[in-house]
């Protein structure tokens, strides 16, 4: 009986200390998963109007987290949710519903 | 001289008249000095007095309003700049041109597709339009860009995917349009190209700069087309000549009717005569990317507010000599 307990204690102890080994491991902080970027470019983007309607159009495709846009640079970027990304027709419906012709867009890599 | 060369010549001289004609009409020249800028403030950030793309402005019983769109709130001012207090837009709201009549200021929220009046203190008194809920049906907006309010407390609201400006009454009921919901007109008159704001006069004629289309077209009180203007026959032909624009932004009316434009992609506010006639134009030029002014405001004294998007700040002019 002695010798049942002290093996569970071992046992018990053994745990403990597993799970003392292990707990740091899952509170660790998680990788950030990488975000998808893609510039869009649009011409004649110049106007604030025309920029939030074309933010407020791409903000409501599927996938997308974030769009900013740029006037200095009349650029637009769009933040895609964890492996989402932006399909060409979406965009261009997009922008065409909100007035202007699109001219171009890109992967512009990942952000974490 | 034959027949053949006294019609040549006739003909010469019947186009030289039309062309001194059409140069008058079609390129103005000044009649008054420009403006000058006496006072700015304001700055790119988040703290009070700071902005991220200011974009209306109005003027109201000694207050400045100004729509600090990226910041998601209005800010209020003494008209030489000191900080009074801010105004929160609900839903993140991206407030665009602004009006203030009355005591309270009516804010156009492009990004929830709802007209906003809020009390001299900041409080909600009421909306008009569903908020977050785009829609074409009488009373509701798509993407609301400018608003004024009538001498009779009517209010005005350029419904900018909608192609038309609404009129509601006071209590939000729909009155009348004028535009064709959803469809581009770009030069006969009564149609619009992303209509971007709305001024009235005392005498209820109601002046839409008609953004896309580059002109600015007046209505009369009972809803009658009366004109429009912005380069050769206001017919969708943008430049940087004196009358003509280059997107205007924003409408304002001043003292004695004087109509005020915020000509944005020509950096400049131009001044007409209530029929259309140049006056004079002013404003900062940019030098860089980005264009400066976007919204305008006259105060009742003749000083001229305007909104500097690029360089996020106001700015303050005023006539040379006078009012």
């Amino acid at each position: 009986m002695n010798r049942l307990r002290s093996a569970f204690a071992t046992v018990l102890l053994a745990g403990l200390a597993g799970g003392a080994v292990t707990t740091p491991l899952s509170a660790a902080p998680a990788t950030p998963v990488p975000l998808p970027l893609y510039r869009v470019h649009v011409e004649g983007l110049a106007c604030p109007f025309c920029a939030y309607g074309i933010e407020k159009k791409l903000s409501r495709l599927p996938g997308v987290r974030k769009v900013h846009t740029d006037l200095r640079s009349e650029t637009v970027t769009v933040t895609m949710k964890p492996g989402a990304t932006l399909k060409a027709g979406e965009v261009r419906k997009a922008v065409r519903a909100a007035g202007f012709t699109l001219k171009g867009f890109e992967p512009a890599g990942t952000k974490r | 001289m034959n027949r053949a060369a006294r019609i040549g010549w006739g003909l010469a001289a019947v186009l030289v008249v039309l062309g001194v004609a059409a140069g008058r009409a079609w390129f103005p020249a000044a009649v008054e000095a420009p403006y000058r800028r006496v006072g700015s403030w304001g700055g790119a950030g988040t703290a009070p007095g700071r902005f991220r793309n200011p974009i209306g402005i109005a003027f109201d019983a000694g207050r400045v309003s100004v729509a600090d769109s990226l910041n998601h709130r209005i800010q209020v001012f003494t008209p030489d700049g000191r900080f009074l207090r801010s105004i929160e837009v609900p839903d993140r709201g991206r407030p665009m041109n602004l009006a203030a009549a009355g005591g309270r200021v009516y804010a156009a929220d492009y990004w929830n597709d709802d007209v906003l009046v809020f009390s001299s203190d900041g409080r909600l008194l009421r909306t008009f339009g569903t908020p977050g809920r785009s829609g074409s049906a009488p009373g509701e907006f798509n993407s609301p860009a400018g608003v004024a309010v009538g001498p009779k407390g009517n209010v005005f609201v350029a419904d900018f995917y909608n192609q038309r400006v609404q009129e509601l009454a006071p209590d939000g009921r729909f009155l009348r349009q004028w535009g064709h919901t959803g469809k581009k007109g770009y030069v006969p008159a009564g149609w619009f190209n992303y209509p971007i704001d709305v001024a009235v006069a005392p005498d209820g004629s109601v002046y839409v700069a008609d953004g896309y289309n580059d002109r600015i077209q007046v209505f009369a009180a009972d809803g009658r087309f009366l004109r429009k203007w912005g380069g050769p026959f206001a017919a969708n032909l943008r430049g940087p000549f004196n009358g003509w624009f280059r997107t205007p932004t924003a409408v304002a009316i001043g003292p004695r009717g004087a109509v005020f434009v915020a000509d944005q992609e020509n950096d400049r506010i131009q001044k007409f005569t209530p029929e259309g006639r140049f006056l004079t134009a002013f404003g900062t030029v940019h030098r860089g990317p980005g264009y400066t002014e976007t919204g305008v405001a006259v105060a009742p004294d003749g000083t001229v507010y305007t909104t500097n998007l690029i360089d996020d700040r106001v700015e303050v002019w005023r006539a040379r000599g006078g009012r």
